[in-house]
């Protein structure tokens, strides 16, 4: 019987150069059974590095990573056999039809073909494209290309599920059933571990997450936990007409004194308070008028805000 | 029930969890590319059926009645090409199964090798899988069906002995394969793959002896001659269907072959390693 608080992977000071370039820069973490755990960060923040190593693809550079117990770098090979992967650009075959797809796959897994064929069928129906099984991958379209490849990663009924940014360039409805189908998962209890630069993915997937920045983690806990330790309860959105950037930076300033924190943006001010109502009250008394604002509940968008001093979108060029 | 439901998650019965072997991770390997020539094998009826019968009618009979036999080693001009035109087939399905398929492995319109990256599959079983396939069957099944249509133009003189001319010809597809996957593999960008046919598949092909004695070849070019794979192979090849004593001796000739194979295969090796371990 598996152990729920089996040590799926366990990091210590794990790091990844490449010549000069420090990519990974000594992180520290543990992946038990059945739970999400996501790495967030921006583009270039080092999580697809971390996980390239943790699906033994990438050899770490120094300190230590153990897989299933396992070493990496010494058995890759029986590691891999135990993980579902779902890379960033699904690296499907576009001349091999959907169902050929997932049977080659399975039979890199040593898997026979009878049974390759029964669970095709089967997985092809979990991520609903049992219509789509004898069209060629390239008649796909995005949101179906990446639920295929969902199902590929499942073939060989891995204990660990790794998905680099799931919904990455997936229209919203497509998002949604791609979520769903991972929220199926997660119920079932399969560990997953996924990337991603959505807060909103985050937040319904996880269970606990590391928001990593420049190679190394910043902070870490469940979505709420981060929320709760980081940042306040509310947020106050700001936004005054065509003003930007300079202009918000001097703006924020006569805001001094009003809520936790204040940032500017490049469109908005971002007041950070515990009660939205107060602060609404403490600008009207300033006579601080905004040409619109809008009070929320914090996120973790909001963390990544507060602990790198920027948005996630700037580094998404 | 699905294969999802946490029952069959948690047991995994028929899976295997285990590192494969060698010999049982390049199978799997090779069974994608079995995978990919079920959709395309009819192309490969050109290759091998029609272009054999076009290059007999055209230049083994055609050219053939102007040619003396005595400028060919007493044999018909029909005689003399047909060896190397199954081993020249070989070398032309190398340009189509070793250059696209495996740039393609690596890039984002095709993936293949960086899926298997993924599974317990080592980069070197995916070498040792594309090259059974590109090395050992397709030579073995299309070279056959190009000698057996060859046959019915009467060129062979040694009867069953002609069936070694297959060998020969995957003798040659073993050479050059794993150094075609090497460089396949070291290009940055598709703009040059198609280098590959200009200066050195048409090379080889024209200065091997196939369509006349390579020993009619200016001097200068002599090396050249004798650096070609195909050189080697169609003189093991029209030993074997017209029993004429090449060049060198035949071991000499396969131990070149063989030279070359096995130190591509450990450049191909290099490459692949240094290409999916990023």
């Amino acid at each position: 019987m598996p152990n729920d608080n089996e040590i799926l992977v366990r990091a210590g000071d794990l790091r990844k150069s490449y010549g000069e370039h420090e990519a990974v820069r000594g992180v520290d973490f543990e992946i038990r059974r059945g739970e999400a755990f996501g790495f967030l960060g921006a583009n270039g923040a080092g999580k697809s590095t971390t996980m390239r190593m943790i699906g033994c693809v990438s050899q770490p550079t120094g300190g230590e990573l153990e897989v299933f117990g396992r070493d990496p770098h010494t058995q890759g090979a029986e590691i891999r056999a135990r993980l579902g992967v779902v890379p960033q650009d699904n690296t499907l075959d576009g001349m091999l039809t959907v169902f050929e797809n997932l049977v080659v796959y399975a039979g890199y897994f040593g898997i026979k073909k009878k049974v390759a064929k029964a669970k095709a069928a089967e997985l092809l129906e979990f991520v609903q494209l049992s219509s789509r099984a004898k069209d060629q991958v390239n008649e796909l379209s995005g949101g179906m290309q990446r639920r295929l490849a969902i199902a590929r990663s499942l073939i060989n009924e891995p204990e660990l599920v790794i998905l680099d940014e799931p919904t990455t360039g997936l229209d919203p409805q497509a998002r949604h059933l791609v979520w769903e189908r991972l929220f199926q998962l997660k119920q079932r209890g399969v560990s997953i571990l996924l990337t991603t630069h959505y807060m909103d993915e985050a937040e319904q997937l996880c269970d606990r997450l590391v928001v990593m920045d420049e190679g190394r983690i910043i902070a870490s806990g469940s979505p709420r936990e981060l929320i709760d330790t980081h940042v306040t309860k509310e947020v106050v959105e700001l936004r005054f007409g065509p003003a930007h950037t300079t202009e918000l930076a001097e703006l924020a300033l006569t805001l001094n004194g009003i809520g936790a924190q204040i940032e500017a943006l490049p469109d908005k001010i971002l007041v950070y308070t515990n009660d939205a109502d107060d602060t609404n009250a403490a600008l009207e008394a300033r006579d601080i008028r905004p040409t619109s604002t809008l009070a929320r509940r914090a996120t973790l968008e909001d963390v990544f805000l507060r602990l790198t001093g920027r948005a996630l979108v700037e580094d998404e060029a | 029930m699905t294969a999802l439901d946490s029952a069959s998650l948690d047991s995994a019965p028929q899976i295997d969890r285990t590192a494969p072997t060698t010999a049982q991770a390049a199978w799997r390997a090779f069974n994608l590319q079995l995978a990919l020539y079920k959709h395309v094998w009819h192309g490969t009826v050109f290759t091998s059926v029609l272009l054999p019968i076009l290059y007999m009618v055209s230049i083994g009979i055609g050219v053939g009645a102007y040619i003396d036999s005595s400028s060919v080693g007493g044999l018909t001009y029909a005689e003399f090409i047909a060896p190397g035109l199954i081993c020249s087939v070989a070398v032309m399905m190398l340009g189509n199964d070793m250059v696209f398929p495996v740039f393609g492995g690596y890039a984002d319109w095709g993936g293949h090798y960086l899926a298997q990256r993924a599974t317990p599959l080592r980069p070197v079983d995916m070498l040792n899988g594309h090259l059974a396939y590109a090395a050992v069957f397709r030579p073995f099944t299309n070279c056959t069906i190009v000698a057996v249509v060859l046959a019915f133009f009467g060129v062979y003189t040694t009867s069953w002995w002609a069936a070694f001319a297959v060998i020969a010809a995957a003798l040659v597809s073993a050479s050059l394969a794993p150094w075609l996957h090497f460089w396949a593999s070291s290009l940055k960008n598709d703009a040059n793959l198609n280098m590959i046919f200009r200066f050195a598949i048409m090379p080889i092909s024209l200065f091997s002896g196939v369509f006349f004695p390579a020993s009619e070849m200016p001097g200068f070019l002599q090396p050249l001659v004798w650096a070609s794979p195909l050189w080697h192979g169609t003189e093991l090849a029209r030993a074997a269907t017209a029993d004429v004593a090449p060049a060198l001796p035949p071991l000499v000739h396969i131990a070149y072959l063989a030279a070359l194979a096995v130190a591509g295969w450990f450049a191909a090796r290099w490459r692949i390693q240094k290409h999916l371990n990023f």
